[in-house]
């Protein structure tokens, strides 16, 4: 499985679907509230980074809906998709730590000087 | 027709740009998340869907062509060629220095370095009759094609099983080449040697990203096929070189005497398979007796190849690539009147570009493929 970090939307992309199945533009419009709008994918690039995630195993279809005429299909996590995003909060949330910690020893150091 | 019903044509017509098979699969939900995405009464899609669509639609195509090596034959294939290129390049170095040096005289290390096997003190000669910058210039972009060090160099990088370096130098040859080349206004359309050379080497650095790895292609080599190229390479190299007749007769003139350049320039062939194996006008006796042989060398092993199995056919085509391309670019020069150099440059280095950049895309996009890269002594060719 590759270590390399996720790019920002293919994280948000995997935290959309952590919490049960989606389909496609239930992801658009998750991923835009989750990233308080900073992130919008658009319906080519995210059918695109959908692709390439059922491709590499994270993501599998779950099931298919026919709303108004149009077909719907959801998506979901696969048990390596789970692992890898868990890794990704993991690698995340460590680097978290290292910066919070850092800051705060200069803010301490800041005010030891003023 | 409604706003919604004008806009799902157009949208329609925007999903053609997707491959038709990914289209059968996704079209109509693609086209659902659109339509819920757009504003009421939205007739037209806007500028920044169209490009996503347009953009989403390259990348998956090529995405499709790239996931066509998952096959078991072309991954194969590709891995092969990922380890067999370098040595080949090198091997075909080899004979020609080899042959060249055998007839005539090794030269100098420095002779060497450049490529000019066979032509003692062209180093030398180069800087006096011309200016030193160009002199210089002349010899590096001579170093990286003609020369075998960046050969040598890829191999042993190969050998060791280190991917990402050997496609950095495989990449960095062209690139360094192309460089030099267009800051200094040289016209590109040298010669189909230098051009099939380079697109070895930008063919390698693209394979080596998108092949699953080196340790797979020394486990795919098999060594039927391996010898047949072996020996196709040895023969092309001796018919670089003038065939077997300088190797078996009278040594030819020195190429930097008057009498000598002459000598060759009424030997010089025409047309690309007479350059390729030193045909000239009236030497077709000679020709059948000493460089057919080579030429029957090369055709044989070729055929054995092709006649092989699925993974060597495969094998045998992309090893026909950079050649495919190199004639192309040779026809192209043989226009008359001949293209502008402008003209001619950009259509050498179309394809590098094109090798170049999927690379890139690829590496950026997936990082190298997954697959070990075992560094030390890889295992033996055939160890299947």
């Amino acid at each position: 499985m590759s270590k390399r970090p996720l790019q920002e939307p293919t994280f948000l992309l995997l935290t959309a679907l952590a919490q049960g199945p989606q389909h496609g533009y239930g992801i658009m419009t998750d991923v835009e509230r989750m990233s308080g709008g900073r992130v919008k994918l658009r319906a080519g690039t995210l059918y695109a980074a959908l692709d390439r995630v059922v491709a590499e195993g994270l993501v599998e279809a779950d099931r298919e809906e026919v709303v108004d005429g149009r077909l719907r299909r959801y998506y979901r996590l696969t048990p390596p998709g789970g692992d890898r995003l868990a890794a990704e909060v993991e690698r995340l949330r460590q680097n978290a730590a290292v910066a919070a910690k850092r800051l705060e020893l200069r803010h301490r150091a800041m005010g030891d000087l003023a | 027709m409604t706003a919604a019903g004008g806009l799902e044509a157009r949208y329609r017509r925007l999903l053609r740009w997707y491959p038709p098979s990914y289209r059968g699969r996704h079209e109509d939900e693609i086209l659902g998340v659109l339509m819920a995405a757009a504003r009421p009464e939205q007739s037209r899609p806007g500028a920044r869907e169209s490009l996503d669509l347009l953009w989403s639609a390259l990348r998956i195509r090529t995405r499709m062509i790239l996931r066509g090596a998952d096959s078991q034959p072309w991954a194969d294939a590709l891995a092969q060629v990922g380890v067999l290129l370098p040595l080949l390049m090198l091997l075909l170095k080899l004979t020609e220095f080899l042959s060249a040096g055998a007839h005539r005289s090794f030269g100098t290390p420095a002779d060497i370095l450049i490529g000019a096997y066979g032509r003692p003190g062209a180093y030398a000669f180069s800087f006096q009759a011309n200016p030193y910058s160009v002199a210089l210039t002349g010899n590096i972009t001579d170093a990286l094609t003609k020369g075998p060090l960046p050969a040598f160099l890829l191999a042993v990088l190969v050998l060791l099983g280190w991917r990402r370096a050997a496609a950095v130098l495989a990449a960095f040859v062209p690139l360094a080449f192309l460089g030099i080349s267009l800051t200094n206004g040289y016209t590109l359309l040298a010669g189909p040697r230098g051009d099939v050379t380079l697109y070895a080497y930008g063919l390698e650095a693209l394979i080596l990203v998108i092949a699953p790895g080196i340790a797979r292609g020394w486990r795919a080599l098999q060594w039927r096929p391996t010898v047949l190229l072996a020996a196709a390479t040895v023969a092309a190299g001796i018919g670089i070189n003038g065939g077997l007749w300088p190797l078996l007769h009278a040594p030819a003139p020195h190429p930097l005497d008057l009498a000598g350049r002459m000598a060759l320039r009424a030997q010089l062939p025409h047309g690309f398979i007479g350059r390729l194996f030193g045909v000239g006008a009236g030497q077709w006796g000679d020709w059948l007796l000493y460089q057919g042989t080579l030429v029957a060398v090369i055709a044989v092993a070729l055929i054995a190849m092709l006649a092989g199995s699925p993974v060597s056919r495969r094998v045998l085509a992309l090893l026909a690539i950079p050649f495919a391309l190199g004639a192309v670019i040779y026809l192209c020069s043989l226009i008359s009147p001949p293209p502008p150099a402008s003209a001619g440059n950009a259509l050498a280095v179309s394809p590098l570009v094109l090798f170049l950049l999927v690379a890139m895309v690829y590496w950026l996009g997936h990082g190298p493929r997954a697959g070990q890269d075992v560094p030390g002594r890889p295992a033996a060719p055939g160890d299947a």
